[in-house]
């Protein structure tokens, strides 16, 4: 309990009057990976935008409850959004490159709370990108539009995006849906090689990929956890009879 | 069988007839409006020399050009344009960032959008009894009045190409820890970047062809004048004094001046038109 | 309360952090005093042109509106002619301008064949954007005589002895009046009525009009039975769209509606219209008095246009909702 990363205490949240989550409470460790799966709209997304607070851009969306990040209560009012988000990283659905080359994408979220000497930027630049497994494919066009490059390429550098500014959390929300499977592929990759450093939380649709980068997973269904263990257990032997139907592609 | 044979005859004999009216109205139409520009063209073109861009418009009965009214319209169309341009994009920037749905953004919206096709003669009203009541004609007032009319447009299309932007790239710009106005103004703007410039050149289209409102703001002025303290020319009023007139040389010139003005706004929209398709699609 | 939510971020973070919620502060307030520069200018409108028209206000009270006077010389004033011409140069207009605008719109969506039908619409639009100035001239120098030597004394002759028409085509053939300004009016709007008009029915989904060929029915009756019951509510905020700026426009009408303070029945005969009275009397207008009725109508014409493109605005949000865009 002490050492979770993230500690999820009685959430509840809203969209206008409909609740969409109930009651979760979850600790998530750090330097792991946790999955979060379930069908469409059982909640996996939102509650992932709690943990970022991401949410707060829109009226009329609202979380209770208590969600520690480091031992803090990130949902208490006074809390620093911006710090907060440059602590927790996010990844979506769809890649979501900025209207810029591929340099300013990356240099985008270094240069908001670091004032760097152009080399040094350059560097940390080429950091994310390596890391991201991109540098490869875009050292020679650094200055080309973000917007040219291929799909599965657009969500590493996402990735790389995110990794820039050094979270201690990445988010991803289901970051394979819009990629072909070889792209796919090289994202989990990323994914188990990121695991060491940082926290990270996946939504997933695809049960495969939650069992294969996962080390815990969460089955959500109708806004409530129905059940949280190793991924192992609740693949091959789940407690609930929910999640064995959904596991076992009985329905969802 | 025979009745639904003359019924179905009479089906296609009614769609027939009105089918011709329509492309006989098409063609009516089309054709007025192909006369109007084919008649602008040949009459605007003869009096179109070097004169009319180096000379001040003419007393009656002599030779001139209309350099003092294309320098007015431009000078006060700059000005105008100066003035609009940030207050229309940052009225637009609040309806579809901040504003969006809530009832007052919703009202200001509506508002707007009246003021979209407010009869400008009112426009000049208002900037008379604002500006020049008790003191005096000036370019000052004139141009404040083309912004008046320029701001709901750049308001609307500002707005328009900011909520074609899709919220994710927003969310993700947040989600880097970057404070909302750092999303707005890097990320937002620059996507929206060719559409705000889209807002900008049709509202200078707008505003350079218009009239009634400096009738009673900028008033007009026969000679060389850059003082925005003074009454200054421009192209719409000249042609309104020139055309109102009875000699032969000044209808000549506010032909000219008419022509010049219509090439200048198609110019503008077409360049607009090629700036929005240009826009890389996402 | 601590503003360090997660973890221990460095106090150079924090620093900038609260930098930004500072600009942030500055810059949504910014936008917001833009926007309520939008309900400033309104505001602007009314109040100042009511300040402008109040001697005239005061003098003639309601009865301004009803009545046909217009004497600098005496002081007395009235709207009731310049109303009538701009309520009846605008009827004409759109009696001229909606069959031939939903014509057209009707041959781009439904019969024109595909290589005409891109630049054809586009010509319309940049149509829409001349400045009516330049169709005032037109009017003026090639309408007007036009219509006074072939058109009006032809009609004139034939009605003279049908019982309404010969009151309504009475009287010399001016060239100038208000059917001549309704036709010119006719023409501004035209491109503005046919390209909305046009946009709407583009916007009924397909599948419904497959639905009804799939019944047999014909173009006709695909249209009357189907696209117009749909676009309906977006056609006529178009119209009443069209309407407001004929209501408002000035340039295209001063030239050729003739400058008559007198309501005639007669379309041949000149009149006058709010905007073009303003237009043309008001640097002319010497006393205090005269001044300020000119206000006083131009305050009268801003309520009417106002009522109609609220109206406008209101129906073609109506059509945006329902069609989801």
């Amino acid at each position: 309990m002490s050492e979770a990363k993230i500690s999820v205490q009685n959430l509840d949240f809203y969209y206008g009057r409909t609740k969409a989550l109930k009651n979760i409470s979850m600790d998530i460790a750090p330097n792991s990976v946790t999955a979060f799966m379930g069908p469409s709209g059982c909640g996996k997304s939102t509650l992932l935008r709690v943990l970022n607070r991401i949410y707060e851009l829109y009226p009329n969306q609202r979380a209770t409850g208590k969600v520690f990040l480091d031992g803090r209560d990130i949902l208490i009012g006074g809390t620093d959004l911006n710090l907060l988000r440059a602590k927790v990283g996010m990844v979506f659905q769809k890649p979501t490159p900025f209207p810029m080359t591929i340099f300013e994408n990356i240099a985008f979220g270094i240069r908001l709370y670091e004032s760097l000497s152009p080399s040094a930027l350059r560097d940390r630049v080429t950091m994310a990108l390596e890391r991201a497994a991109l540098w490869g494919e875009v050292k020679d066009k650094l200055n080309a539009s973000g917007l040219s490059l291929s799909g599965g390429q657009q969500q590493r550098l996402c990735i790389a995006r995110t990794i820039a500014t050094n979270p201690e959390v990445i988010l991803l929300d289901e970051p394979c849906s819009a990629l072909d499977p070889i792209s796919t592929a090289r994202i989990e990759e990323l994914i188990e090689e990121l695991r060491s450093d940082y926290t990270i939380a996946i939504v997933t649709h695809n049960l495969q990929q939650a069992a294969r980068v996962s080390q815990k997973t969460a089955f959500m269904f109708l806004g409530e956890l129905i059940e949280y263990g190793d991924t192992e257990q609740v693949f091959e032997n789940p407690r609930q009879e929910r999640t064995k139907d959904y596991v076992t592609g009985r329905f969802g | 069988m025979t009745v639904s044979t003359s019924r179905y005859r009479r089906r296609l004999w009614v769609n027939r007839a009105l089918m011709s009216l329509s492309v006989i109205a098409a063609v009516a139409g089309l054709t007025a409006l192909g006369i109007i520009l084919t008649i602008l063209f040949q009459k605007g073109i003869g009096g179109i020399d070097a004169r009319v861009f180096t000379e001040m418009t003419p007393p009656p009965g002599s030779d001139g050009g209309l350099l003092n009214p294309i320098y007015g319209s431009v000078f006060m169309t700059g000005v105008a344009v100066i003035v609009a341009m940030p207050l229309g994009i940052l009225a637009g920037t609040y309806l579809a960032e901040y504003g969006r749905d809530a009832r007052v953004a919703v009202i200001i919206r509506l508002i707007n959008d009246v003021l979209l096709s407010a009869p400008s003669v009112v426009v000049g009203l208002f900037i008379y009894e604002l500006m020049v009541r008790g003191r005096h004609f000036s370019a000052w007032a004139g141009a404040m009045a083309l912004a008046i009319i320029a701001v709901p447009v750049i308001v609307r299309t500002t707005e328009d190409m900011l909520r074609l932007i899709p919220d994710p790239l927003r969310e993700a710009a947040t989600a880097l820890g970057a404070p909302r106005w750092h999303v707005i103004s890097k990320v937002a703007y620059q996507a929206a970047r060719a559409g705000i410039v889209t807002g900008i050149l049709l509202a200078i289209a707008r505003i350079s062809g218009e009239t009634a409102p400096l009738l009673f703001t900028a008033l007009n002025n026969q000679f060389w004048s850059t003082d925005p303290n003074a009454p200054m020319a421009s192209l719409p009023a000249v042609i309104f004094q020139f055309a109102g007139s009875a000699y032969k040389n000044w209808q000549d010139l506010a032909w000219a001046g008419a022509l010049i003005i219509t090439a200048a706004v198609l110019v503008l929209n077409i360049v607009a038109r090629l700036f929005r398709t240009a826009e890389p699609k996402r | 309360m601590d503003d360090a939510a997660a973890g221990a971020p460095t106090a150079s973070m924090n620093k900038v952090s609260r930098r930004f919620a500072r600009i942030d502060a500055f810059f949504r307030n910014l936008t917001g005093f833009a926007a309520f520069g939008v309900l400033a200018v309104l505001a602007g409108v009314i109040v100042s042109l009511y300040f402008g028209a109040q001697l005239s206000i005061d003098k003639f009270g309601l009865a301004f509106l009803w009545t046909d006077v217009w004497n600098p010389v005496k002081q007395e004033f009235g709207a009731l002619s310049e109303i009538y011409g701009t309520l009846l140069t605008s009827a004409l207009a759109m009696l001229l301008a909606i069959p031939v605008g939903i014509g057209i719109a009707i041959f781009l969506t439904e019969l024109s064949p595909l290589i005409i039908k891109r630049p054809i619409g586009i010509a319309i639009e940049l149509l829409a954007g001349i400045p009516s100035i330049i169709y005032g001239i037109w009017g003026l120098f090639v309408l007007a005589p036009f219509l006074q030597v072939n058109v009006q004394p032809w009609i004139i002759d034939t009605f003279a002895d049908v019982p309404i028409l010969s009151s309504l085509f009475a009287g010399p053939p001016f060239g100038v009046g208000y059917g001549t300004a309704g036709f010119i009016l006719a023409m501004m709007v035209l491109p503005f009525i046919a390209a909305i008009t046009r946009d709407v029915f583009d916007g009924v989904p397909s599948v419904l009009k497959e639905a009804a060929y799939g019944l047999g029915c014909t173009r006709w009756e695909v249209l009357w039975h189907v696209v117009l019951p749909y676009a309906r509510v977006g056609v006529t905020g178009g119209i009443m769209l069209a309407l407001g700026r004929a209501l408002g426009e000035t340039m295209a009408v001063t030239f050729v509606i003739g400058n008559n303070h007198r309501i005639s029945s007669s379309l041949f005969a000149p009149g006058t219209t709010i905007s073009a009275a303003i237009a043309n009397e008001f640097t002319e207008a010497t006393s205090d008095m005269y001044l300020s009725a000119l206000i006083e109508i131009g305050l009268i014409l801003f309520g009417i246009t106002f009522i109609v493109l609220l109206i406008a605005r209101y129906m073609l949000y109506r059509m945006e909702l329902r069609t989801g865009r």
